[in-house]
């Protein structure tokens, strides 16, 4: 486990022995976590390690059974829910598509903790509609049905009524998950350009090692329920680290892009042998 | 969108123009035709005594009772299916119609007088609502308990109600059978200001609660993470929705039909759902219950016939219609 230097910028997140549970069933146990703020930070691991009850859990749609999650400083939890929308907003990693909704009517729900129950529809609600059309690249697509998109369409839209949201926290779960490399990598350029001229926070639980290594500046590596490593993706991603938490033999080298960890499998044969062996 | 904004405008006129002709027609014909220009007039209390009293007093209650309950049921229908995802939500599944006719049902047994009958099916759909309330409140009110405790809650007024009018003498069951089909023979001014003037409240209520609807259409965690109390919005839609139909069923009886037709006949004419959608199907139920009822009076050869006999034979090709269109390849989808 790497050590941790928790550093108190703004929009940071921090679990303090935090268990959460499914019914009498232990997802996430004992968690101590510091999400540093301003950075992009990738949640990985296997699947069923509580990845995505980690992030229901940072959002508060799941109550903690025991420890506390903090934003800067404040319990979650006791926070008005409103005013914690007004921080941080949230893309589900199956969203539901109300039936026949136009691209433009779904963003527009984004502004939601922003109204009062009578006040009306302001221009600074669609300001923030719009730019977060234009910035996701929905701008033509607003009066289209959000569920006759393609599956990139349709996720960017939703990516879309998050921005509409305007929080500087941006959490995503699997935000890539069913689609194909070109619009994987649509999407992962959006969160990173949000982070690098927005300023956002963003933490995103991701499948691919490669991509979270590329792209997020911490990462978090879970397995089952608890915490594995944690730290830049560099310190953290090691051959016996993911064989110690995935499971699979393999070499981490220098991504030829970027530099940073690519994770190889070994060979099947490699891995029959080093079995045997 | 100026497509869609061009549907609503025009499918708000057509319904409006044929709210006012079914008004006029309803006001005009009965046992004693009035010309339409002598029944607006006497409408508002001038010209002959006697065309003053039938249409002050017969027939312009039924008919507004009529408009202030099939707009109520539709509302209530348009919330409920939304609230519950499923397009066969109504009134009837969640009990409220049961409870409504327990209710009158149970004031014709205990011998109470007509004006007090209304009273009777408001307070048996709240109760039946209640009782819902309790049995589903367990798992945080999730959908799939609702249905399906509603569906029991249903049934089980159902048989008592049935369980009454067997055992009723002859005269007592026509009178209740009358009311648990839904009529709106004979409705007074009182009933229509107290329950009316109640449905115009809620019916604001549920144009304001709107936006809390449209999140909750996002599923849980977005509406969550929107910073909406799902379970509290909620509860608050479907007390409100409950109320509509409960107060609809003690103007109209426990129509049925009409809150599981309208959302979908809006919807089909004027696309997703939108505020402006939900005051629409306020204005399709009346028109719909309105025109089922002067059918019941005029067009048919039977006398005394409930209005909720017409909107029943309406309503059962309709679901079949539902059911062939819904096990099509078109469904919902989630991204």
């Amino acid at each position: 486990m790497t050590a941790e230097t928790p550093v108190n910028t703004p929009n940071q997140l921090a679990t303090e022995a935090l268990d959460l549970r499914y019914g009498d069933r232990l997802v996430v146990g004992g968690l101590d976590l510091t999400l540093p703020g301003g950075a992009v930070t990738a949640i990985v691991g296997p699947n069923a390690c509580g990845k995505s009850t980690l992030l229901r859990g940072l959002s508060r749609l799941l109550a903690p059974s025991a420890g506390t999650v903090t934003l800067d400083g404040s319990d979650i939890h006791r926070m008005p829910a409103k005013a914690l929308a007004l921080r941080m907003g949230l893309l589900p990693q199956q969203p539901v598509t109300p039936e026949a909704i136009t691209v433009e009517a779904l963003v527009r729900l984004g502004r939601y903790p922003h109204q009062r129950l009578l006040s009306p529809w302001s221009a600074a609600d669609q300001q923030a509609v719009d730019e977060a059309l234009e910035r996701t690249g929905t701008a033509s697509l607003r009066d289209q049905a959000v569920d006759r998109l393609s599956g990139g369409q349709r996720q960017r839209a939703w990516i879309a009524l998050a921005l509409a949201q305007d929080t500087e926290l941006l959490l995503l779960d699997e935000p890539t998950t069913f689609l194909d490399l070109r619009h994987q990598l649509d999407v992962l350029d959006l969160v990173a350009e949000l982070h690098a001229e927005a300023g956002r926070t963003v933490v995103m639980v991701l499948h691919d090692l490669g991509q979270a290594a590329r792209y997020a500046d911490h990462m978090v590596v879970l397995k089952d329920g608890r915490l594995a490593a944690a730290g830049a993706p560099a310190d953290v991603l090691d051959a016996e680290l993911v064989k110690s938490v995935f499971d699979v033999d393999c070499r981490v080298v220098p991504d030829p892009e970027t530099g940073t960890p690519l994770v190889v499998p070994r060979s099947s044969a490699a891995r029959r042998s080093a079995a045997t062996a | 969108m100026s497509g869609v904004r061009t549907r609503v405008a025009v499918f708000a006129a057509l319904g409006l123009l044929a709210l006012f002709a079914l008004l006029t027609v309803s006001l005009t014909t009965g046992e004693m035709r009035i010309p339409a220009g002598t029944a607006l007039r006497a409408l508002v209390g001038l010209g002959d005594g006697g065309d003053v009293l039938v249409v002050q007093q017969f027939r312009a209650p039924r008919a507004v009772a009529a408009i202030a309950g099939g707009a109520g049921l539709g509302v209530a229908g348009c919330v409920l299916q939304r609230l519950f995802r499923n397009p066969l939500a109504s009134p009837d599944v969640m009990g409220v119609t049961g409870g409504a006719s327990l209710g009158a049902v149970a004031l014709i047994a205990a011998g109470a007088s007509q004006t007090l009958i209304p009273l009777g099916a408001l307070a048996g759909g709240l109760l039946s609502a209640l009782l819902l309330g309790v049995f589903a409140w367990g798992s945080g009110l999730s959908v799939t308990r609702l249905v399906l405790t509603g569906l029991a809650v249903q049934a089980g007024l159902a048989a008592a109600v049935n369980l009454m009018i067997v055992r009723f003498p002859a005269e007592l069951a026509g009178s209740a059978l009358q009311w648990t089909t839904g009529s709106v023979y004979g409705r007074t001014w009182t009933e229509v200001w107290g329950a009316g003037g109640a449905l115009l409240v809620a019916l604001a209520a549920a144009l304001v609660l709107h936006r809390r609807l449209a999140v909750l259409d996002l599923g849980d965690d977005s509406a969550g993470a929107l910073g909406l109390n799902t379970a509290t919005a909620r509860l608050q839609l479907l007390v409100l929705a409950v109320v509509l139909a409960s107060l609809a069923a003690s103007l109209a009886g426990p129509v049925t039909f009409v809150a599981l037709a309208v959302p979908h006949v809006v919807r089909f004419l004027t696309g997703p759902p939108t505020a402006v959608s939900l005051a629409l199907a306020g204005l399709t139920g009346a028109v719909l219950l309105l025109a089922s009822d002067l059918v019941v009076q005029h067009l048919l050869p039977i006398e005394g016939l409930p209005v909720g006999a017409v909107t029943a034979t309406l309503g059962a090709p309709w679901l079949l219609v539902l059911m062939f269109r819904q096990s099509s390849p078109v469904q919902r989808t989630h991204a």
